[in-house]
């Protein structure tokens, strides 16, 4: 795997939502990156209903059939929808792909009747807990890539959420731990989806099917989530913008690998990885309240290419069900910012959408397109190993963070990061010696098998 | 891009209006040596108080410096916390210098100190989020309690025969996904058959009020900051009736 080199952008001001630089067609007609930006839809099957296949497939029959109706009902042209699989999914990798099969003849059946043009998917679960199990050799690993081979020969795309480094991660977030994000989230993280990716791109490719690609959410949104809003005090928002940049160095290995986007919903690294690998990404703000809050609703959308809702329990609503009204939902969110860029305003829409989150928060900042392209950079510009530029990415956010007084911070929040830009400073220059240091300094963390890393 | 110069019509910083003005920890201990104790567990310093523990001990006994030193010094932390001065992550170090210091003095006592209470702690099966299991286990340990940790993605069984062993005073069950929740009737079912009414509090992702209240025993936890205060209730011998009564609703 090579490192990449280079912005796939040569300014921010490039970055624009609906086009990537690396369009990438689906069948039946979808092309993602292509000129406008396409709802992404997220069902999630109720309680109860995981019991047996026969009633899991009539869940997703039910709840994606409602997705693509309620496109036709109201007129919107084309739809993705993701099964991020359940645990039941994935640990019986021909439910999987039965629900896989079953989706593509819905869109199928949609194409032909109404010519909707809709795509599929398939977000295998990262069943291995790094704690519990070999990351390589496990049942629980062999399930996930039969999973991924399953579900290839019907989805459109394929996806995880994968796991690495969460032991280590887990340890260190609750400790104000900064050496520590950078050692689960960048090193152990990018390892273990070098790994893993590799065997995704070979199973899509044999499959025609698109590898689409990974996101942080085991650990750069737990940060995130833990910081919360503005009455939290888990984690300081500082640190959850720190450990998102961090990340970055991680998720990008899926492209570096061969993955070629549309990139995961809830990975909100991907302004960054957009800026770096110029894929297609999808992106999920203020229409994913359903699943959890987050301070930048508006700003994560600026140049997205699929928008999602990030997972919507199915149930009944006033309006129908949660499926159909998200999707409707989606729909005329994605109406408004294509119709901005069919009628040449997508640069004030943009605007609008940076200036109600950019001061919002710090990841509202980080993730804006100028300071998002900038951290892409640093991450570029240093990429001697995982480590180096997760901690360049790192030590760029945190001086943006402290260079713009328009980002208010309270006395805690700057005086925090202020102790996590001296911590980075303080580490080893070499991935080696760091590497040297974390196995000695998290050789007892629960569960922490250096060998699952090759280490 | 233009950017405005007033963001006051856009968004409110509610955080920056209620923060609250830094405060220092208050002196626990007239022993200097003890203080020092203290301190090192109100600044997280597993290291120190590891160190000053042994100074301690070389002129007190183990439970002097427990409890004169150590528990203090985390009782103020927790009283920074519960008043908005410190965040999460102060009070996990602060429990592990705690903790540093109390296995030394368990060492020279040759015995392990007496715990309030036994708690049992589990992440549901088909469920490998648990991070607030994690914080739960480090609140109960640092309010003195014992934790049973079973770990993540744990059968139903399991749980059930950890709570017929040990006979804690609650057990706790944490899911990040509804279609992996649905154990949690299953364990309160199992522990109504065996007679053994244990509140069972259950919380995390989207595991919800209605849900949780849905079947007997069951107690919900809203935040992972709960549980030392819930295991108070139970270990003062509230039934889970007065913990849903108290805590829910």
């Amino acid at each position: 795997m090579k490192f990449s080199s280079q912005m796939a952008y040569k300014s921010a001001d490039e970055m624009i939502f609906g086009t990537a630089i690396k369009p990438v067609k689906a069948k039946r007609g979808l092309v993602f990156g292509g000129g406008h930006v396409i709802p992404e839809i997220v069902p999630h099957p109720r309680p109860g209903s995981e019991k047996t296949m026969k009633s899991l497939l009539r869940e997703y029959e039910r709840a994606n059939g409602d997705a693509l109706e309620r496109c036709v009902i109201v007129g919107h042209p084309q739809l993705l929808i993701e099964n991020e699989h359940i645990f039941q999914m994935t640990h019986n990798p021909k439910w999987g792909g039965e629900i896989a099969a079953q989706s593509a003849k819905q869109m199928d059946d949609y194409l032909q009747k109404y010519g909707l043009k809709a795509a599929y998917r398939a977000t295998i679960a990262d069943l291995r807990k790094p704690d519990m199990v070999n990351m390589r050799d496990s049942d629980y690993t062999r399930e996930v890539i039969e999973s991924f081979a399953e579900c290839a020969k019907y989805a459109d795309i394929i996806s995880i959420e994968s796991m690495g480094g969460k032991e280590v991660f887990d340890h260190a977030i609750i400790r104000n731990d900064i050496a520590g994000l950078l050692f689960g989230q960048a090193v152990l993280g990018g390892i273990d989806m070098e790994w893993m990716w590799n065997q995704i791109v070979a199973i899509a490719k044999k499959n025609n099917c698109i590898a689409g690609g990974d996101t942080n959410c085991a650990q750069a949104n737990t940060a995130m989530f833990m910081a919360g809003g503005f009455i939290s005090k888990d984690v300081p928002h500082t640190l959850a913008a720190l450990s998102r940049a961090i990340c970055a160095s991680r998720t990008i290995v899926a492209y570096e690998c061969g993955a070629t986007g549309p990139t995961k919903d809830c990975a909100y690294e991907d302004p960054i990885i957009k800026s770096v690998t110029g894929v297609p990404i999808s992106c999920e703000g203020k229409t994913s309240a359903c699943a959890h809050a987050d301070l930048c609703g508006n700003v994560i959308a600026a140049v997205t290419d699929c928008w999602s809702n990030e997972a919507v329990e199915y149930h009944d609503m006033f309006g129908g069900t949660t499926t159909a009204v998200f999707t409707e939902i989606l729909g005329y969110d994605v109406a408004a910012m294509n119709a901005s860029i069919d009628l040449g305003y997508q640069k004030e829409f943009q605007a609008c959408l940076v200036n109600s989150d950019k001061y919002r928060g710090c990841h509202g900042f980080m993730l804006s397109p100028d300071n998002a392209w900038q951290i892409g950079k640093a991450l570029v510009d240093n990429n001697e190993s995982l480590y180096s530029r997760g901690k360049a990415a790192a030590i760029k956010c945190g001086e943006l963070m402290l260079g713009d007084p328009k980002l208010k911070l309270s006395v805690f929040e700057k005086e925090s990061l202020e102790g996590y830009m001296k911590d980075m400073k303080a580490l080893p220059d070499k991935e080696a010696d760091f590497i040297d240091m974390c196995l000695k300094k998290y050789s007892k963390v629960k569960g922490f098998q250096p060998k699952a890393y090759g280490l | 891009m233009k950017y405005l110069t007033d963001y006051s019509n856009i968004f409110t910083r509610y955080d920056l209006n209620i923060e609250v003005a830094r405060q220092a920890a208050r002196k626990v201990s007239k022993d200097e040596l003890l203080q020092k104790v203290a301190d090192s567990v109100v600044q997280g310093d597993d290291e120190e108080a590891a160190k000053l523990t042994k100074q301690a001990l070389a002129t007190k006994s183990p439970m002097d410096v427990i409890n004169q030193g150590l528990i203090p010094g985390m009782n103020e932390v927790s009283r920074l916390w519960d008043e908005g001065v410190y965040f999460l992550p102060q009070v996990i170090l602060a429990s592990d210098a705690m903790n540093a210091g109390i296995a030394l003095c368990e060492e020279a006592m040759g015995k392990a100190m007496d715990k309030k209470g036994k708690v049992v702690t589990h992440t549901a099966e088909g469920d490998i989020h648990d991070i607030g299991q994690v914080i739960v286990n480090a609140l109960l340990n640092a309010n003195g309690f014992e934790v049973i940790n079973l770990g993540a993605d744990v059968p139903v069984d399991k749980v059930v025969e950890a709570c017929r062993v040990n006979n804690p005073v609650m057990v706790t069950g944490t899911a990040l996904m509804t279609t992996t929740m649905t154990a949690f009737p299953k364990i309160a079912s199992q522990l109504k058959r065996l007679g053994l009414n244990i509140p069972f509090v259950c919380g995390g992702g989207a595991v919800s009020e209605e849900y949780v209240t849905s079947f007997e025993l069951g107690i919900w936890g809203k935040e992972a900051n709960q549980a030392p205060g819930m295991a108070e209730d139970a270990l003062s011998g509230d039934n889970w009736q007065a913990m849903r009564g108290k805590w829910n609703g």
